[in-house]
């Protein structure tokens, strides 16, 4: 009896220790504001279960406060990794810096924040904001050309994002880069609808009365132009025919919006950072010297019957009703 | 002469002046902001000017409640986060079946008329709640109301898996973007409420002790005016009403967005009150005042839409023109303006009922 508790207890202090020894991550996550960040969340918390890592995962429901928190937490229950998506861009210096001091591998996701120059971290996982505002153009240019309405003048009015932001300043510089590019694409509005439906919705509604004729609309995110659908439509016009729709993000609504035909487009932000992410985790423990690596996922474009060409690569858009089954957020 | 001083010290002229100014702008810019004209294939009234009406309806209906709050002294930062709720639960009941991402189906899980009663009536036990707090613990409304505010968005968030539901089901999208009698429904739902308040406050004797409780709730109570009951029907109805603008906003989107539905809503149905002529003080109130005050609102919105006034300078352009309204509608503006009017007649007046 005696040898079987020995046992037993030899066997709790091996998986104790062997614990203990298994990589620690720690996650400070900004919330769950939508179905892109519980794809983005999801993605992460499964890749790392699946490594058999342990994950420490702090959600900050949008308060910087919280996360702060939680780095020094991280910080005083010794994580070996920590990945970081900020809230807001301001106001990190103090504690990231602190997380340099012990010594801790960060790594940005998503959002990077303004003191990056003056902190240690290992690499910066995020989408291409500029990219995405450039593939929206191209992609609205070409498809423009593939209906044969290449030379026609053509209005186009924009849907901005939340003023300041990183996606939308990055989206707007995008599009104002490659808009010039082909004179027969005319911008005649652009107004903010701050990433939501509602105020996309309203601004659209707007858009069709002070606007004597508007050919293309670009959302630069996809609920915005869900938003935008149904003002379309209360002006009798018909979304996705009379006015070309082109979204980003490619969010689950949005593919659902193309299979209708309610909306024509959507420029793929992707939320799945984890397989950049573990492979790069695993690398530092094999000794790699990684630094201030900034890395974009790849990212495609999705339309109603694909082969768009949508960048300055010619990579060709894909089909939506092809991979609307696989997609998950 | 007695007449015409006693309107330009109306608080309710000044707000119909500022909006009068602001389309006289608009109309200097653009004649066809004011283009209204019939949309055969959805049967409804088009332009501007009934956008205007028809965006102002969550508001308006939000600020009837809030106009009596405000009387009794108190206020209610909480009905932000209601209209959060009351979307989540429709939307929740609506998609019951979905639980890992959207897709749109028009069908309804559970029957229509929950879908409509629950968060109606979620929102009014919240609306209890606070007025429970207020009245019973005593609380400051600020306070007390704060709990909601915050916990509200949460609990929409925990309703809905912190996910945003689409629907297409057709009676529900009724709500937000239908029409009756040629009109988007909103402005109908929204003249019901406002009609109805005002039929409560006046036709009952609650308008009167709200305005007695508001100046004096100690004196209320004890001339024998039950002071708890009055405020704890002020916050309750403001709670209802907030989930009917729930339900409007989350009709319009034919989805449920627990962080961004009814974000501010609170400033901006609180700021609809002060320049519709009621005092932050409480004591005496206007309703009509209230439903100028959130037109005025809407229509400076529109204006930045309509006229692409650059994004980054919204906020100071509204915060500027509000200033503006609320300058106009000072004591020391209106008592000058009105002994201008009235040489000599300067004599000191009560607040004019409107």
């Amino acid at each position: 009896m005696k040898k079987l508790i020995a046992l037993a207890l030899s066997l709790v202090m091996v998986l104790a220790v062997s614990n203990a020894f298994a990589l620690t991550v720690g996650f400070s996550q900004i919330g769950q504001e939508s179905d892109w960040r519980t794809a983005n969340t999801d993605d992460i918390l499964a890749a790392v279960a699946a490594e058999g890592w342990d994950m420490v995962y702090d959600d900050a429901q949008q308060k910087q406060e919280n996360q702060v928190k939680a780095l020094r937490n991280f910080i005083s229950q010794g994580v070996d990794y920590i990945l970081f998506t900020g809230v807001v861009t301001t106001g990190w210096d103090e504690v990231l810096k602190e997380v340099n001091e012990a010594e801790i591998p960060l790594l940005l996701l998503d959002r990077i924040p303004d003191c990056i120059d003056d902190i240690e971290y290992v690499a910066a996982f995020g989408g291409d904001f500029v990219e995405e505002g450039r593939r929206m153009a191209y992609w609205t240019e070409n498809y423009l050309q593939s209906i044969g309405r290449g030379e026609e003048e053509i209005n186009i009015v924009m849907l901005e994002g939340t003023t300041g932001s990183d996606a939308a300043t990055g989206r707007t510089n995008g599009i104002l880069e490659v808009l010039p590019q082909y004179p027969h694409l005319k911008l005649v509005a652009q107004q903010t609808g701050n990433f939501t439906r509602a105020e996309g919705q309203a601004v659209m509604e707007s858009f069709l009365k002070s606007q004597e004729k508007i050919d293309v609309l670009l959302a630069q995110n996809d609920d915005m132009a869900l938003g935008a659908v149904d003002a379309i439509k209360a002006a009798g016009k018909v979304p996705g025919k009379d006015i070309i729709i082109v979204g980003c993000d490619s969010v689950k609504a949005a593919f659902d919006a193309i299979v209708a035909g309610d909306i024509n487009a959507t420029i793929e932000c992707t939320p799945l950072y984890s397989a950049f992410v573990i492979p790069m985790i695993k690398e530092l423990e094999a000794g790699a010297e990684i630094n201030r690596t900034v890395v974009h996922p790849a990212e495609q474009a999705f339309d109603t019957d694909g082969g768009i060409v949508y960048n300055e690569a010619g990579d060709l858009s894909i089909k939506a009703a092809d991979v609307i089954a696989e997609r998950k957020y | 002469m007695k007449r015409r001083e006693s309107i330009f010290k109306s608080k309710l002229i000044w707000a119909i002046i500022a909006e009068i100014l602001i389309l006289l702008v608009c109309l200097l810019m653009r004649p066809d902001f004011f283009k209204i004209e019939y949309q055969p294939q959805t049967h409804m009234w088009y332009g501007s000017l009934i956008d205007i009406i028809n965006r102002s309806a969550e508001i308006t209906i939000i600020a009837m409640g809030m106009t009596l709050v405000i009387a009794t002294g108190g206020t209610d930062l909480s009905v932000g986060a209601l209209v959060a709720v009351a979307g989540a639960l429709a939307l929740k009941l609506l998609r019951w079946d979905v639980t890992v991402y959207n897709t749109p189906g028009d069908y309804t899980v559970q029957p229509f008329i929950l879908v409509l009663f629950v968060p109606m009536l979620v929102c009014l036990a919240m609306g209890m709640f606070n007025g429970v707090l207020i009245a019973k613990f005593k609380m400051q409304p600020i306070i007390a109301t704060l709990v909601l505010m915050v916990a509200g968005r949460g609990i929409a968030q925990i309703a809905t898996n912190g996910k945003q539901f689409t629907t297409l089901y057709a009676p529900f999208r009724f709500i937000g973007q239908g029409s009756l009698l040629a009109l988007p429904m909103p402005i109908i739902i929204s003249a019901v409420a406002v009609l109805g308040v005002s039929l409560f406050t006046r036709l009952t004797s609650y308008g009167m002790f709200i305005e007695s409780v508001g100046i004096n709730r100690n004196a209320s109570r004890v001339s024998g005016i039950k002071s708890d009951t009055i405020i704890l029907i002020a916050y309750a109805l403001t709670g209802f009403l907030s989930g009917v603008a729930g339900l409007i906003y989350a009709s319009r989107i034919s989805s449920c967005d627990s962080n961004n539905a009814g974000l501010n809503y609170e400033l901006d149905a609180i700021l609809a009150v002060v320049i519709g002529g009621t005092n932050m003080s409480g004591g005496k109130f206007s309703l009509a005042g209230t439903v100028v005050g959130s037109i005025i609102i809407r229509t400076i919105t529109t204006f930045v839409y309509y006229f692409g006034i650059v994004s980054e300078s919204i906020m100071a352009f509204k915060a500027l023109i509000i200033a503006v309204v609320i300058v106009l509608q000072s004591e020391p503006v209106r008592k000058w303006m009105s002994s201008r009017k009235n040489t000599g007649a300067d004599r000191i007046g009560g607040g004019v009922h409107a």
